[in-house]
């Protein structure tokens, strides 16, 4: 017994840790399989109770009471505020939910930095809390056990409350059929709000009692919500019991696994998650049905009704009219349509060197290497219907490759991007087999833990990675065999400039050609290929496999740029920014995908130096600005004379016909290019589906 | 008293009810009829606030509804039985009950109101599978469940959309009979139906819905007695003209 002994504390603090997070996963969990709300700043709402909190209780009762109301009504009204701002979304998919609750967390997270400091407050419990007990000879705080018991009251209320109540069944309904709870004289709008503000509180709450485990501190939102979320995904929608279980276990290989397998921990949570992920087929989301594969590409088929409800039938008629006399014409205006926005582009980056100064020609360099990243996330999440948070792993890749063939000498800038394409390639084939097997949100989760536990290696293997310190000194980059190296910013732009143009235009062709199309399709009606004898695996797996070699010649462009590479190249929150840029972009688009890094990147790197400290917010404040005034992303822009038009009026209209080939007007003003046209038929498979 | 008048309501700009006009008074049914796409469920959906009228009036008891939300003409005293029944897959026979139960809110005039209690007396059957979910019933045991939910809020309207579809014949003579049942009770009845029989059986009034407009009115009375020229005009409407 002595082994179970030496990890009794840890285990019982596992306990506490899992059920503290069983509370705020009960929360998220909650919001997104009842109100349908992806809630990315749920762990802001957390924050918000710990703060208050900790602000408030002295280390009386009365203080962690008054605490507690404050803390938990706190949480509550801003779940309120979060369905007020969620409502408008409804249809519009759980991508931009995630944009705007991810804009909404990172604007509380400066805010509550501004109000409450950057350190992490200190937390008194009352004076009889504040003691040990003895637990079986080890002595325990006594704070923690009585955690424990409020934990468990709080989970067996929130259970009564969901299976045993009207407003419990309310709840459930409306998850299943709101447009029938209405029928029945319960206004879903109602349920919607009181779910959301039931998981502030919940949030809320947890953050208070929570506060002495997981501290008031700017580092806690991002803690709870990615803690939250593993869980979520293991645990599963609408199933109490498989969170609570996924929490405990969670808490206990947080701490349990720590002290078990100390040289492990810091693989231990993403790995058993990918584990989990992996090795159950069809995990818990994916039995959710819906939850699942709407991340994917279902936000494209529910925004197609908003499009289809802006144009008339008229139009349609109109252009079914038309048609046969478009011709030429039409084709022409069309590739103008499609190429200017490149142009553009092009025009903008192509004046930067003479335009700019030092720092910024190496900021939008660095944007470029970004952007190739981004890019590669809209082919998977846009074309290839998998949503991802790890193509930073390839980036890492990409980039390492590069800096250690540079410090062996190797500098040649063509060798050096085929060989960090090559190597990602290397990674993604190997990682791909995980991924391309799910679909939807628990290909995100997948991915998050494939990039996690990249980032983590790296920091790792300090021999050859340099660990957090991150690798620097080596030579800089030549353009061609026996040219002088890229000495000053600006050949290094142009060079960047250069390789990124080429290949962003390889993938353009890429997804403008046959195999795009298939890839689109798969996306969209997956069953229906496979039916129709295509191997979708396969696909999937060159177009992951594609992804990470654009990736991964990212990762050679940063080493160039800014001649340093560090985990912090690679970790979450460039993911995030990568999959946010693509859905500013507008998902399906690769130049409004480059548009919104530039957004992102202006907004983060070059206005924050105006305003020093709040780059983060301002960044909040674009994606929330964003995610209502660019409900079509930046490809929506395209067009202003016919709203919405990047994605083209439905398929289903009264003639059924793509609209690629349809004309509105005179003929003047063309829809769109080919991807969307395939978006609108696998729209409609969708639709079919939906109704089959 | 259900009063419609040039209703027109569609999807995504499209119409495909264009100014339909029905009155439906208490204690009587009136059926329509059509063939698929005719515009019967979107007539029901812009009746009971699933879907925005474009242009018309809906009255209740001489009260404009129409634009309202769902909820709201729920409250109003529209009850609804949908095509395909829709019950909540995860709820008990029982849970339905409670959720669509609302108390009379005083003043409900001359009508009983219906409770849980009076509902399991009309549909024993429910009484039976109380405690299984909606997903476990069979297809008659949905509907079923699907007339008790809309029952619950003590409608002055009822709306059936295809309710015997998929149903064994000895259930859909229950529904008859039920419907009859109903209508006797001063409930007004507008039942959607493709099948002129059950049109025939049970309405005191028909009326035949071609490509969103009325095409001819006829008395259940008469149809009952001589079916053909209903028969007629559903197949005029099949043609499409």
């Amino acid at each position: 017994m002595p082994v179970l002994d030496a990890h009794l504390v840890p285990a019982i603090d596992g306990v506490a840790y899992g059920l503290l997070l069983f509370v705020v996963a009960a929360g998220l969990s909650l919001a997104f399989g009842t109100a349908g709300v992806l809630n990315l700043s749920h762990g802001a709402l957390y924050a918000i109770g710990a703060y208050l909190g900790a602000e408030l209780s002295d280390g009386t009762w009365g203080g962690l009471l008054l605490g507690l109301v404050v803390g938990t009504a706190a949480a509550c009204a801003a779940g309120v505020l979060l369905a007020a701002a969620t409502a408008p979304l409804a249809g519009r998919g759980h991508l931009a939910q995630a944009l705007l609750t991810f804009g909404l967390a990172l604007v509380v997270g400066d805010l509550l930095v501004e109000i409450f400091g950057a350190d992490e407050l200190p937390v008194h419990v009352p004076g009889a809390l504040d003691a040990s007990v003895s637990v079986l000879g080890h002595r325990y705080p006594a704070y923690r056990l009585t955690f424990i018991g409020m934990a468990v009251a709080l989970a067996l209320a929130g259970t009564w409350v969901l299976t045993r109540t009207r407003a419990g069944a309310a709840v459930r309904a409306s998850a299943d059929d709101p447009q029938m709870l209405a029928a029945t004289g319960i206004n879903p709008r109602a349920v919607h709000t009181g779910v959301l503000a039931a998981a502030g509180a919940l949030a809320g709450a947890a953050g208070v009692l929570g506060a002495p485990i997981i501290g008031p501190g700017p580092d806690a939102p991002d803690t709870v919500l990615m803690l939250s979320l593993v869980i979520v995904v293991l645990g599963g929608l609408r199933s109490l019991w498989g969170v609570l279980l996924a929490a405990i276990g969670v808490g206990q290989v947080q701490t349990l696994g720590v002290s078990v397998a100390p040289d492990l921990a810091p693989y231990l949570l993403f790995a058993s998650m990918a584990a989990v992920l992996v090795l159950r087929r069809g995990g818990a989301m994916a039995a959710e049905g819906g939850a699942g594969p709407e991340l994917g590409g279902g936000d494209r088929s529910v925004s197609l009704r908003r499009v289809r409800d802006r144009i008339g039938a008229g139009v349609a008629r109109a252009g079914a009219v038309l048609r046969p006399v478009a011709g030429r014409r039409g084709a022409q205006v069309r590739a103008v349509r499609r190429i200017l926005p490149y142009a553009v582009l092009v025009g903008l980056l192509a004046a930067v060197p003479s335009l700019l100064d030092a720092y910024s020609v190496s900021l939008v360099g660095y944007g470029l290497a970004l952007g190739l990243v981004a890019v590669s996330v809209t082919v998977l999440t846009g074309y290839a219907g998998l949503p991802t948070l790890g193509q930073t792993a390839p980036f890492a890749v990409g980039a390492y490759t590069t800096a250690l063939l540079a410090d062996e000498g190797i500098t040649v800038g063509p060798l050096q991007v085929l060989l960090a394409a090559l190597a990602a390639a290397v990674f993604a084939l190997v990682t791909g087999p995980a991924v391309i097997r799910a679909r939807g949100t628990t290909v995100l989760m997948i991915t998050l833990a494939v990039g996690e536990l990249t980032s983590t290696v790296i920091g790792q293997a300090k021999s050859l990675t340099g660990g957090t310190d991150g690798l620097y000194g080596f030579p800089s980059t030549e353009p061609f065999w026996g040219s002088e190296p890229l000495a000053d910013e600006r050949s290094a732009y142009v060079y960047v400039l250069t390789v990124a143009a080429l290949a962003v235009a390889a993938t353009w062709l890429f997804l403008r050609s046959s195999a795009g199309r298939l890839l689109t399709g798969t996306r969209g009606a997956e069953e229906r290929m496979r039916a129709s004898g295509h191997p979708v695996a396969r696909y999937l797996m060159v177009a992951y496999v594609g992804a990470g070699a654009l990736a991964g010649i990212g990762g050679a462009l940063l080493v160039t740029v800014q001649e340093y590479v560090s985990p912090a190249d690679a970790g979450f929150e460039i993911a995030a920014l990568a999959l946010l840029a693509v859905v500013i972009g507008g998902a399906t688009s690769v130049v409004g995908t480059l548009f919104g890094v530039g957004l992102i990147v202006v907004t983060r790197d070059w206005l924050a130096g105006i305003w020093p400290g709040h780059g983060q917010l301002l960044l909040g404040i674009l994606f929330v600005l964003a995610v209502y005034l660019l409900p079509r992303g930046l490809a929506g822009l395209r067009l202003p004379r016919a709203p919405g038009a990047a994605d083209g009026p439905s398929g289903d209209t009264p003639y059924g016909r793509p609209p690629a080939q349809r004309t509105a007007g005179a003929g003047a003003t063309e829809k769109t290019g080919g991807a969307a046209t395939e978006e609108q038929d696998d729209a409609k498979d969708r639709t079919i589906e939906a109704t089959s | 008293m259900l009063e419609l008048e040039g209703l027109t309501a569609g999807y995504h700009g499209g119409t495909v009810l264009h100014g339909v006009d029905l009155t439906v008074p208490p204690g009587t049914v009136h059926a329509v009829v059509g063939h698929n796409g005719a515009g019967k469920s979107t007539l029901v959906h812009s009746v009971a606030g699933l879907l925005r009228p474009t242009a018309g009036s809906v009255r209740l008891d001489g009260t404009e509804v129409a634009g309202r939300a769902a909820h709201r003409i729920a409250r109003a005293g529209v009850g609804l039985v949908p095509q395909g029944r829709r019950v909540f897959a995860g709820l008990t026979v029982e849970e339905h009950l409670r959720l669509s139960y609302r108390a009379p809110s005083g003043g409900a005039g001359s009508v009983p109101s219906w409770t849980p209690a009076r509902v399991l007396e009309l549909l024993p059957r429910l009484a039976e599978r109380r405690g299984h979910r909606g997903a476990d019933l069979s297809g008659g045991e949905q509907q079923m469940l699907a007339l008790a939910r809309a029952l619950l809020s003590t409608p002055r309207v009822l709306l059936l959309d295809e309710p015997t579809e998929g149903l064994a014949p000895v259930l859909v003579r229950q529904i008859h009979e039920l419907i009859g049942a109903l209508a006797g009770d001063g409930i007004a009845v507008l039942l959607v139906s493709p099948s002129p029989s059950l049109a025939a059986s049970c309405a005191d009034e028909i009326s035949v819905l071609t490509s969103g407009r009325i095409t001819t009115r006829l008395s259940g009375s008469s149809a009952r007695e001589d079916p053909a020229p209903l028969h007629e005009a559903l197949s005029l409407s099949r043609t499409g003209t």
